[in-house]
C-alpha cells in the first residue's frame, strides 16, 4: 500500500493531523507547526511503520511472520531479529504476571465472544482448548521457535503499543526536535515538547458513552496506554468479564477495572502495565500503585 | 507482587531490549484541570388568572481541579409578584380583609376565591460545595447555603460521604443536612389561630423573628447494572421543628348550617367576616423513597423515576416521571411527564364551623390539602462547535384538588371549594466552558 494515498493530511490552526487506519484502529498522528512537505513525510514514515508492523505481526495476515509460526505448529521455525525481541517480551510478561499473560491464549478466543452478551462458554470447550496454550509447552531457542500442533500465537497486547514506539523513534529520526503525537487507537506517544511549550492534549473514552471524553491528560512527553472493556465484554449472572483472558484458567478476569490509563515513559511499558494490572482483576489498582506509574482508573 | 522494585526493573530492561538503544525522554503528564464551567438559566413561572408569577435566574459554576476535586456554587436571583390564594373560602358577597401589614384592607369580590395580592418578593440564594476524594474509594462532599428574602432567612450545611464497591460499579452514599430558616413577617407574627383584627390593631401579633430548624438524612446507594443501566435508589429522612406556620393563610369561620362565613362589622376599617391564622404543628417528620433508572438505548436515554413520601402530619404523595432524551441533528430533543399526587394533612380544613370546638391545629392552605398535578413538557438542546449548549424548555403544569365530602357545609357545595391552577413554565439555558 502507498502511505501517500491511504494517509490523509490537514491543518488545524498551529498543528498538522495526520489520519490513517492500521491494525483494526483509527490511527492520527498530530505534528507541530512545520513545512508541510515536512509534515507529510513525519506521517508517511508512521504510517508505513504501522503497516509494515501489522504485515509482520498480524495473525490474520497470510503473508505475516506471526501467521508463518503459527501455520508451521509442529516443526522449528527461524524467526528474525525482531520477532525474537517481541518473543523474548513476551516471554517476560508471561513469567512477571505467574502465567496469566500469554501470548498463546489466542486460541480460547474460539470459545469466548466478547459481545456485550452472556453466551459462557462451557468448561470441557474451555479445557480442551487449554491444552493449546502455555508458553511453558513452547520451544523457544533464540532463533528457533517451536510450537506443538494446534498451538497459536498472537501479539496482540503487545503489538500495537510496540508500533507506536516504533513508529515514533521513526519520527524522531525524520524530524529530529519536531513535536509530534502519535495514537494508535488509543495507545499515544509524544517525542519532543511543542514550541509553544503547551502539552498535546489526550481525551480518554468514557465507558458508558462512546466518543465522550472522561478525562483529558495533558502530555508533554511520553506515552499513554488504556486497556478497557467499553466495547467488549460478557455479563453473566450479574458479574461482568472483562475481555482479558486469564491463560492459566481459560476464563477473563473478572471485576477488573472498566478502563485503565497508565502514563510511561514508552507506550509498551504503558500498554504492559496496563494488561498486567487488568490480569489482577480485582487487585488492579494495587498493582498500579506499585508500579509508581501515574495511572487512572474509570 | 513478591518484589516490586525487581518487577519494575525487569520489565524496565525488558522494554528497552524490545525499543532498543533509542530511550525516550522521561514522561510528563498531568490529568486536565477542568477549568471551569458554567450553566446559567433563565426561567419564567407563570400562573394562571394572574396569580403567581416568576422569574428567576441563576448562574452554576463548576470548577474542576483535576483528580476529581471540584468546587461547585450557584447564585440565584428570584423574583415573585401576583397573589396566591389565602385560605378563606369563596362567599356569594364582597369579603374584605386586613392585609398582613396591618395597615390597610383589601377586597375579594363575590363569588371569588380570596387571594393576597400583597405577594411581592425579590429573593437571592447562595450556595457552594467542595467534593474530593477522602481516601480510597472514598468521596467527601461538604457544602454551605444562604438565601435571603424579605420576610425570611435561611442558612444551611451538609455534609456527605460516599464509598465505592465492586470495581466502581456500586456507590452508597450517607449525607447530613443542617438548616435554619427564620422568618419575620410582615406586620408581626399572628397567635395561631386567633382572628384577623380591624385595620390598626396588632395586639394578636407578635414582632420579631421565628425560626424553624431542619435535620435531613440521606442514605444511597446506585448501582451499575450494566452499561447501559444505571438505578439509583435513596432514602431520606427529614425534621423539622419550630416555626412551621405560614403567617399569612386564613381559615374562615363559618355558619354550621348554612355554610357561609360568620359575618363581622369591624370598627374603622377591617375584615367584614371571622377569619383565624392558621395553626400547624411546631414539628413535622418526613420520610421518602426514590428510585431511579436511567437506561441508554444506544443514543435515545431513558429516565424514569418514582419517589414516596410519607409524614406524620398525615401527608403521602407518590410522584412519578419518565424523559425520553432522543438525539436529534447536533442536539436533542426530550420530552418528559411528570405525575404527583398526595393525600391531604390530617389537620387541613377547608373551613371552621361555629360552635365546634376549636381544633389544635387547623390550615386551609391548598397546599395541605388533597391534590394532584401534571406536567408535561418538552426539552431541545443544541450543542456548538465549541462544546458549549443551550436549551429551551417548556412545560405546562395543571392542578387539581378536592375538599372532603364531609367538609362542606351547607351552601359550601354550590361554590368551588378548591380552585385548580394552571401554570406555564418557559426556561432558556446556556452552559459554557471558560
Amino acid at each position: 500500500m502507498n502511505a501517500s494515498c491511504a494517509a490523509t493530511l490537514t491543518r488545524d490552526s498551529d498543528h498538522w493531523v495526520g489520519r490513517f487506519v492500521a491494525m483494526a484502529s483509527p490511527c492520527e498522528v498530530l505534528i507541530d507547526h512545520a513545512p508541510a512537505s515536512l509534515a507529510q513525510q513525519v506521517l508517511n514514515t508512521v504510517a508505513a511503520e504501522a503497516w509494515r508492523i501489522e504485515r509482520r505481526f498480524s495473525r490474520y495476515r497470510t503473508d505475516s511472520a506471526v501467521h508463518s509460526i503459527n501455520a508451521n505448529a509442529g516443526t522449528e521455525t527461524v524467526v528474525d531479529e525482531e520477532c525474537a525481541n517481541l518473543l523474548d517480551f513476551a516471554a517476560t510478561l508471561t513469567r512477571l504476571s505467574s502465567g496469566a499473560f500469554d501470548i498463546t491464549s489466542g486460541v480460547l478466543r474460539k470459545a469466548w465472544t466478547f459481545d456485550g452478551g452472556d453466551r459462557v462458554p462451557a468448561q470441557a470447550q474451555i479445557d480442551v482448548l487449554l491444552e493449546s496454550v502455555g508458553w511453558h509447552k513452547v520451544e523457544w531457542r533464540r532463533p528457533l521457535l517451536k510450537l506443538r500442533p494446534g498451538m497459536q500465537i498472537d501479539f496482540g497486547g503487545i503489538g500495537k503499543e510496540y508500533a507506536v514506539d516504533a513508529a515514533a523513534n521513526l519520527a524522531a529520526k525524520v524530524a529530529p526536535g519536531l513535536s509530534c503525537l502519535i495514537n494508535f487507537g488509543g495507545d499515544v506517544a509524544v517525542r519532543n515538547a511543542r514550541q509553544n511549550d503547551e502539552p498535546w492534549r489526550v481525551g480518554i473514552e468514557s465507558f458508558m458513552q462512546h466518543g465522550a471524553a472522561e478525562r483529558v491528560v495533558k502530555l508533554s512527553r511520553g506515552a499513554l496506554a488504556t486497556s478497557g472493556d467499553s466495547r467488549r465484554f460478557v455479563l453473566r449472572d450479574g458479574y461482568r468479564y472483562s475481555h482479558i483472558l486469564d491463560a492459566r484458567t481459560g476464563w477473563p478476569v473478572r471485576n477488573a477495572p472498566h478502563s485503565i490509563t497508565v502514563a510511561a515513559d514508552t507506550c509498551t511499558q504503558a500498554g504492559t502495565i496496563t494488561t498486567l494490572a487488568m490480569l489482577q482483576g480485582e487487585n488492579a489498582e494495587q498493582m498500579l500503585r506499585d508500579s509508581g506509574l501515574q495511572y487512572w482508573l474509570q | 507482587m513478591k518484589d516490586n522494585d525487581s518487577f519494575n526493573a525487569t520489565l524496565a530492561a525488558a522494554t528497552c531490549a524490545l525499543l532498543g538503544s533509542t530511550v525516550a525522554a522521561p514522561v510528563a503528564a498531568q490529568a486536565e484541570d477542568g477549568g471551569w464551567s458554567f450553566d446559567s438559566t433563565l426561567l419564567y413561572y407563570g400562573e394562571s388568572d394572574n396569580r403567581v408569577r416568576d422569574i428567576s435566574a441563576a448562574v452554576s459554576t463548576l470548577r474542576d481541579f483535576g483528580d476529581e476535586r471540584k468546587l461547585s456554587g450557584t447564585l440565584t436571583a428570584d423574583t415573585l409578584t401576583g397573589a396566591s390564594a389565602s385560605g378563606a373560602i369563596a362567599l356569594n358577597r364582597p369579603q374584605t380583609f386586613t392585609s398582613p401589614s396591618g395597615r390597610a384592607v383589601y377586597t375579594t369580590p363575590a363569588d371569588e376565591v380570596p387571594l393576597d395580592d400583597t405577594f411581592l418578593d425579590t429573593r437571592f440564594a447562595l450556595n457552594a460545595s467542595w467534593t474530593q476524594p477522602l481516601a480510597r474509594l472514598y468521596t467527601v462532599s461538604a457544602g454551605v447555603g444562604f438565601s435571603t428574602e424579605y420576610d425570611y432567612t435561611h442558612i444551611g450545611a451538609n455534609l456527605s460521604l460516599a464509598r465505592d464497591f465492586n470495581k466502581r460499579n456500586t456507590t452508597v452514599n450517607a449525607g447530613v443536612a443542617w438548616s435554619q430558616d427564620d422568618v419575620d413577617p410582615v406586620g408581626g407574627r399572628p397567635t395561631a389561630l386567633s382572628q384577623m383584627l380591624d385595620v390598626g390593631d396588632n395586639s394578636n401579633k407578635r414582632d420579631g423573628s421565628e425560626s424553624k430548624d431542619v435535620l435531613d438524612l440521606l442514605l444511597g446507594f446506585t448501582q451499575v447494572l450494566n452499561r447501559t443501566t444505571v438505578l439509583r435508589v435513596n432514602y431520606s429522612y427529614s425534621d423539622s421543628s419550630g416555626y412551621l406556620n405560614d403567617p399569612y393563610k386564613l381559615l374562615s369561620v363559618v355558619d354550621p348550617v348554612t355554610g357561609d362565613t360568620l359575618a363581622r362589622v369591624p370598627i374603622g376599617q377591617g375584615p367584614n367576616g371571622v377569619y383565624l391564622f392558621e395553626s400547624r404543628p411546631d414539628a413535622r417528620t418526613k420520610q421518602s423513597l426514590y428510585a431511579e433508572v436511567k437506561h441508554s438505548f444506544g443514543a435515545p436515554v431513558m429516565h424514569f423515576s418514582y419517589r414516596y413520601m410519607t409524614d406524620d402530619w398525615g401527608i403521602d404523595s407518590h410522584t412519578g416521571e419518565v424523559r425520553l432524551r432522543w438525539p436529534l441533528g447536533d442536539g436533542y430533543i426530550e420530552p418528559q411527564l411528570r405525575y404527583y399526587t398526595q393525600s391531604a394533612a390530617d389537620f387541613y380544613r377547608a373551613s371552621l364551623a361555629n360552635g365546634t370546638a376549636l381544633p389544635r391545629y387547623a390550615s386551609a392552605d391548598f397546599r395541605l390539602g388533597d391534590f394532584d398535578a401534571t406536567t408535561i413538557g418538552v426539552k431541545y438542546g443544541h450543542g456548538t462547535t465549541t462544546g458549549n449548549e443551550w436549551s429551551i424548555r417548556a412545560e405546562y403544569y395543571q392542578q387539581n384538588g378536592s375538599v372532603p365530602g364531609e367538609q362542606i357545609i351547607g351552601n359550601q357545595a354550590d361554590r368551588e371549594q378548591y380552585p385548580d391552577l394552571s401554570a406555564v413554565i418557559v426556561q432558556f439555558g446556556y452552559r459554557f466552558r471558560l
